[in-house]
């Protein structure tokens, strides 16, 4: 056998001959966070070129948007990025409380402060959660899942509902703080220093997870922003670039935000951006919550909202980058246009540029740094 | 009591700060200057300055704000259907003074083409794909222009005002079956022609609705008649042919 193979090589003057092979990755596959279908071109363990095939978990939510009133279709947001609806609820309502001049109460914005950080925090323990369960690590996610458990037991005290929490309303929040939740969010932030640090010494510094993210999937700077990178990616690059200190927003005019910015570029940048931007996120939450003024928490709107005749475009800081909605009135109940841009579907295009000269083993490590929402990249 | 926890009186001034122009709108003279045009802003809510830029100065003008005004982040591109004609929107960004600013392209309704941005910035590559593939719109360059996140056999572009979510079938009550030859095509949803002012009849009525056997977009005609019906009661008007049954 062994003389066979040597003498069908030694024929061929090129040495042994291979052949680009075509690999589907997903559309189901556990590592794609939903349903990503990616056509790998390999040219044996390399990667040489990677097509991203979208579109699986289209429900034409701009189309929607368009044949709901303003109000009803602050429901439909928290279906784009269903891993952060407090934040997609955010974006709508800004949206249209720009359009029609109006300002929230400021109660009002300090309890979105505290639910959006919330949010964020849930997201990123998933993201967290979930990219190590890709690399093979089982114990973090059951921690991650712990601590974000507490979050939405929260989130249905406050809005009546763990996930699609339909919250925010244009003009303020629907439901005031109910009595003992700061308490009860108090002792969590207080848990979650202790769980951090669990996190933090549990996954950094391991050395098998060093070897698999440092220096893989690098993104200098200028290629980060020239393909549109916002959140987490773009400042593990090096990009001072975070709405909420760039373009502050509602109490982020209030209270400062540190940026967490890093220079890795790699997968490991971006996994310790998320995992300081929790730390950041818990100040913030205590620093609103100790000055949580009083008041109402909506302005009077009418019923039917009818905004006036013009266009406007609002971004907010989502958990996974720029969040913008460009908002078209014709003056009727109805938005004549409403485009959602997902930071999700931006990030995606710069996969095929990361996977590519990779090897197949680390496909997994950077499609799971990049922390995809495939219901906000169809949308 | 949490509601009454910290109750501080309510500040004077709101939170955000005092509403000034854009201080972009100082480096226009150049920006006309270096297309060589006039260009009309207005600003639109939230204190963004939007500029409506021809078609044929897009890219020009793309250059300069990427090269000499430090627009180097492409926020987001939407299309809209503004009723008589389409248009793309461009939002960009200038990351050192945190400068937004908003580009108004209306396109050419003979051609139903714009000038494809991507050499100026890549990440406009899915972002105009996706505006094809919801619009139609055909932009001129894109190395890679087909659907995003439609199905390549999709017929129609649903985010124009015209699209038809299902197609008009007449439902036969007799028999509860629809033919092929009864649904109505997506043919008529595909251009931009006269078609585009179709009125919404689609929720009226019993005797049209979708058979779930019914291919959605299938190719057949509307019941031979032509199209767009000028109301909806001609549905029951013009008298059947011979071998077909008068729905009631």
């Amino acid at each position: 056998m062994a003389t066979q193979f040597q003498n069908s090589t030694s024929e061929n003057p090129e040495g042994l001959k291979t052949e680009e092979m075509i690999l589907n990755m997903g559309p189901q596959h556990p590592s794609t966070h939903g349903v990503l279908r990616l056509v790998l071109s390999l040219d044996g363990e390399t990667v040489t070129h990677c097509t991203p095939v979208i579109g699986y978990l289209h429900r034409g939510i701009e189309k929607i948007l368009e044949n709901r009133p303003y109000m009803g279709g602050i429901r439909y947001m928290d279906n784009a990025d269903y891993l952060s609806p407090m934040l997609n609820e955010t974006a709508y309502a800004g949206a249209v409380e720009q359009l029609m001049g109006i300002e929230p109460p400021r109660r009002a914005q300090y309890i979105r402060l505290i639910t959006n950080e919330m949010q964020r925090i849930a997201s990123h323990l998933v993201a967290v959660g979930t990219y190590m369960l890709d690399l093979g690590a089982f114990t973090p996610i059951l921690y991650a899942f712990r601590d974000r458990e507490g979050l939405l037991e929260m989130f249905e005290e406050i809005g009546g509902s763990r996930f699609n929490v339909n919250y925010m309303r244009v003009g303020g929040v629907l439901h005031d703080i109910p009595v003992g939740w700061l308490q009860r969010l108090e002792t969590w932030l207080d848990n979650f220093d202790k769980s951090w640090q669990e996190l933090n010494t549990l996954i950094t510094g391991n050395e098998i997870f060093m070897k698999r993210t440092q220096g893989v999937g690098y993104i200098d700077p200028e290629q980060a922003i020239a393909y549109g990178m916002t959140g987490p990616i773009a400042r593990a690059s090096g990009v001072r670039y975070d709405l909420r200190v760039n373009k502050p927003y509602g109490a982020y005019h209030d209270i400062k935000t540190e940026m967490v910015v890093r220079e890795d570029g790699d997968a490991f940048g971006r996994y310790m951006v998320r995992l300081y931007e929790m730390r950041e996120s818990v100040r913030l939450i205590r620093t609103a919550m100790a000055q949580l003024p009083g008041g109402p928490i909506c302005t009077r709107t009418p019923i039917a909202l009818r905004p006036p005749r013009g266009e406007t475009y609002f971004a907010v800081e989502s958990s996974k980058g720029e969040l913008g909605i460009y908002l078209i009135s014709d003056g009727s109940e109805y938005p004549w246009r409403a485009k959602i841009r997902g930071p999700s579907f931006v990030n995606l295009q710069i996969v095929p540029e990361l996977m590519r000269g990779h090897k197949m083993g680390d496909v997994v490590a950077i499609l799971g740094s990049i922390d995809l929402v495939l219901g906000e990249v169809d949308r | 009591m949490d509601l009454t926890r910290n109750l501080s009186p309510l500040p004077p001034a709101p939170i955000a700060p005092a509403v000034t122009p854009p201080a972009v709108l100082s480096n226009m003279p150049a920006l006309e200057a270096a297309i060589g045009q006039s260009i009309p802003v207005r600003l639109v809510a939230g204190n963004v300055p939007s500029l409506d830029i021809a078609p044929a100065h897009l890219v020009a003008a793309s250059m300069f704000l990427r090269d000499q005004l430090g627009f180097s982040l492409l926020s987001c591109v939407s299309g809209a259907d503004m009723g008589d004609h389409l248009q793309v929107v461009y939002h960009v960004r200038n990351l050192e003074t945190n400068w937004l600013l908003q580009l108004s392209v209306a396109v050419p309704t003979a051609t139903n083409e714009v000038e494809s941005v991507m050499g100026v910035w890549p990440t406009a590559n899915w972002l105009e794909r996706e505006t094809y593939d919801m619009y139609g719109i055909i932009f001129t360059g894109h190395p890679d222009l087909r659907r995003i996140l439609l199905d390549d056999e999709f017929e129609g572009f649903p985010l124009l005002k015209s699209f038809r979510p299902t197609p008009l079938t007449r439902h036969d009550p007799a028999t509860t079956q629809v033919s092929p030859q009864q649904a109505v095509a997506g043919a008529q949803q595909r251009g931009l022609g006269p078609q585009r002012a179709i009125p919404n009849i689609l929720s009226q009525g019993e005797s049209e609705r979708l058979h779930p056997g019914t291919p959605t977009f299938g190719s057949t005609q509307f019941h031979g008649r032509e199209f767009p019906p000028q109301t909806w009661k001609h549905l029951q008007g013009p008298p059947p042919a011979e071998n077909e049954q008068k729905p009631r």
